[in-house]
């Protein structure tokens, strides 16, 4: 056991290093704001593709370096030490080009990946819809095929991050109602940018905006953009979420609140508090900072299987789970520290660090796989226990909806399908 | 990066574990329960556990100890939380830090000769059922002696717990005295605070296994109950608490035999989610099997009641908590 790099890590490790420290000025740093609609944010991108820093885990034909994923995860680490922003089209890089790479066609790679690592393009994915989050393959947003072949799409989607800025997505779409749910679906990419498609920003309860409806009005998709096969769009979407969980797998890395920052925070505060005060607040920041290094510490046996060339499974959701919590109970410790200032969106030095930390958290519970359904995978998965009965298994998906519309002919009809 | 036990450490837990699963079991647990204090006998035994080269992995060659490290003896350790056993490897292991240098008395401990407890300040001692000579921090030294034992009735009976009132004592060769003592008094408390931690990293998986097992087969309302996300996702939040727990024993025990520096942040870090992960899978245990698993007759509370005694030894898990909060703001190595 030991957590040093192998030789042929510690090489790239460095390789990385002195990357970094030549573009040190054009990389920037980080707390300069989000940048999603700040083109500078895309050159950075282009800048650390072009040095051979995006998409390392990428074959060389998918416009990547062919790398490993323990080379990725270094890439990874080194950013992150070295404060450089993040890269602004993660959902592409981590999500859309690993299911272009797997399902897409010579002609699908060849137009996107390159243009997606550089940042050139950016993407996102159009799953989850109002009556259909959790339950993915519940969706009703509708494709039909005209007498050309083209494609017909009507519909909505919803909490769909960065569709706002976004130039491509992948889109899961219903084909075939009369099957059961998880057969009739099919993925395409569709252009952002196509008449029919509006985006309406959802402003979140922080106040800020990350994610989107995103409406489909009569938009038309040529075949040469589906993904996949007709009715296959369920396994596209499992890449898709395979993907997800290898691009949050990655260990070590503070979720949510930074476990240091808050650490600096408590030492800054607690001088003045009274010793009851003191004691409590150390037990409970001892606590949660003691939890944050067992998530760091599991992270890294995730690393180490990576660093074997293992794949993460689905245990790898622990870290999620454990991770928001703990960064609830140090977003929570944060702010009663404010003391009086608590109570307003900006302290008496107009800083809102802390209260927006705290009102982003709810919403960690819920994005990339709600806690409950990542129990779920574990449970059944990994503890081997039983699957929740599924009342809509192996039955038409046109007859779900009637059931859960209230069972009447003319509901079923009226349904979006 | 590597962290991960190696093939020679999983052959060593699997030995482990059949030795221990050999040499005692719950139903010996549940009788010590019903036997009159001085009556316990804890298994496997000071002898067996000796005889098996178990106990002194940590101790060196030269007095006939396994030359092993902390990792090698957290990893027996884990198996013998899984069957409660006792003594406590905790004691061997604080025993080893204690004696170094002494090789006289090393080797009686190693021959089985001289059965030793470990005595923090007035607190209860591990292992003092069955010891003759206690281990002691006076005076700023570092001292062994005979006692005196009172054995109240345990909540616990595979501890082994009593109060001492240490007799006369002499000073451990060796073992210098002020900040030296103090020093490797602290060392042999972070190593009791591993061991402590792979213990309970033991029983507490032990627990979810026992509990995920019932939770497939107990059917109520048409269905197995570990269809019931109530039911699963209990069982699910011991399992990733226990992950969570064994990701800590790894580290500070790594860091016991190779990173000092981090061995005061990984062993109050390891004591303190131990505690509490200990306790959430003894408790989620009890709750999946509902009314039978608050039953005498039920395995569930020998589990629990380990989990409630091995909060408060080493120092709780408030105690552990304030440490590395202490710790973390001073930005000690983590």
């Amino acid at each position: 056991m030991d957590f040093d790099d192998t030789p042929e890590e510690a090489s790239w490790r460095s390789t990385v290093r002195s990357i970094i420290a030549d573009n040190r000025e054009a990389l920037g740093r980080r707390g300069a704001g989000r940048g999603y609609d700040d083109p500078a944010a895309r050159d950075r991108q282009a800048l650390l593709y072009d040095n051979g820093l995006v998409g390392v885990t990428w074959s060389k034909e998918a416009g990547g370096q062919g790398g490993t994923p323990m080379q990725q995860a270094i890439v990874d680490q080194e950013l992150s030490r070295a404060e450089v922003p993040g890269l602004v089209n993660l959902i592409g890089i981590g999500m859309c080009g690993p299911t272009v790479i797997a399902h897409g066609s010579e002609s699908q790679k060849e137009r996107y990946l390159k243009r997606l690592l550089r940042a050139d393009d950016l993407w996102c994915q159009l799953f989850s819809e109002p009556g259909s989050g959790s339950d993915l393959a519940a969706l009703r947003t509708k494709a039909v095929r005209t007498d050309d072949g083209t494609w017909r799409i009507s519909g909505q989607k919803v909490w769909t991050t960065l569709a706002h800025v976004s130039d491509y997505g992948i889109l899961l779409t219903r084909t075939d109602p009369d099957v059961a749910k998880h057969r009739g679906l099919t993925m395409f990419v569709v252009d952002m940018k196509a008449p029919g498609v509006s985006v309406r920003s959802l402003r979140q309860m922080s106040g800020g905006s990350d994610f989107n409806e995103v409406f489909f009005d009569d938009v038309e998709i040529s075949d040469d953009e589906r993904l996949g096969d007709v009715g296959n769009g369920w396994g596209v979407a499992l890449t898709t979420l395979m993907a997800e969980r290898m691009s949050l797998g990655g260990g070590g890395t503070d979720i949510g609140v930074g476990v240091g920052a808050v650490a600096d925070h408590v030492a800054a505060r607690i001088a003045d508090l009274p010793d009851d005060r003191a004691a409590v607040t150390r037990q409970q920041f001892g606590r949660a900072y003691a939890e944050s290094l067992a998530i760091r510490y599991t992270g890294y046996r995730q690393l180490s299987a990576i660093s074997r060339g293992e794949m993460p499974g689905p245990e790898a959701s622990a870290g999620k789970l454990a991770g928001t919590r703990v960064a609830r109970d140090l977003a929570d410790l944060s702010v009663r520290l404010l003391d009086d200032d608590a109570v307003f969106a900006r302290d008496s030095g107009g800083d809102s660090t802390w209260q927006d930390s705290q009102a982003s958290l709810p919403g960690l519970a819920i994005a990339g796989g709600t806690n409950e359904v990542l129990r779920n995978v574990i449970g059944e998965r990994v503890l081997g226990l039983p699957a929740e009965p599924r009342a809509d298994k192996n039955v038409p998906f046109r007859e779900t909806i009637a059931v859960a519309t209230g069972g009447s002919e003319s509901a079923a009809k009226g349904a979006t399908v | 990066m590597n962290f991960d036990l190696d093939d020679q450490q999983r052959d060593l837990a699997s030995a482990a574990g059949d030795f221990l699963a050999s040499s005692t079991s719950l139903a010996d647990v549940r009788a010590a329960l019903d036997a009159a204090a001085t009556d316990i006998a804890v298994r496997p035994g000071r002898d067996q556990l000796l005889s098996s080269g178990f106990a002194t992995i940590t101790l060196p060659e030269e007095v006939d100890g396994g030359g092993g490290t902390v990792l090698d003896l957290a990893v027996v350790a884990e198996q013998a939380g899984r069957v409660l056993a006792g003594p406590s490897l905790i004691t061997y292991a604080r025993a080893a830090v204690l004696l170094a240098g002494d090789t006289d008395r090393l080797r009686a401990l190693a021959a089985g000769e001289m059965k030793v407890a470990v005595v923090d300040g007035d607190g209860p001692v591990l292992d003092a059922l069955g010891a003759e000579q206690f281990l002691a921090l006076r005076d700023g030294r570092i001292v062994i002696g005979g006692g005196t034992v009172d054995l109240p009735d345990p909540i616990d009976p595979t501890r082994g717990l009593g109060r001492v009132t240490l007799g006369d004592v002499e000073v451990v060769d060796g073992s210098g005295d002020g900040a030296d003592a103090q020093a490797r008094w602290d060392r042999a408390l972070q190593i009791g605070r591993v061991i402590l931690a792979a213990e309970s990293l033991g029983a507490a998986a032990r627990s979810v296994e026992i509990g995920v097992a019932y939770a497939k087969e107990r059917q109520a309302f048409g269905r197995a109950i570990g269809s019931y996300q109530a039911v699963k996702h209990a069982l699910v939040d011991a399992y990733v608490a226990v992950e969570e727990l064994r990701s800590l024993v790894w580290w500070s025990a790594w860091a016991a035999d190779n990173a000092p520096d981090e061995l005061p942040m990984a062993s109050a870090s390891a004591k303190g989610v131990a505690a509490m992960a200990s306790q959430l899978a003894a408790e989620t245990l009890i709750q999946v099997h509902g009314g039978i698993g608050f039953t005498w007759e039920h395995d569930a509370h020998l589990y629990w009641r380990r989990a409630k005694v091995d909060r408060f030894l080493l120092g709780d898990d408030v105690a552990a908590f304030d440490e590395v909060a202490r710790l973390a703001m001073a930005g000690a190595a983590s």
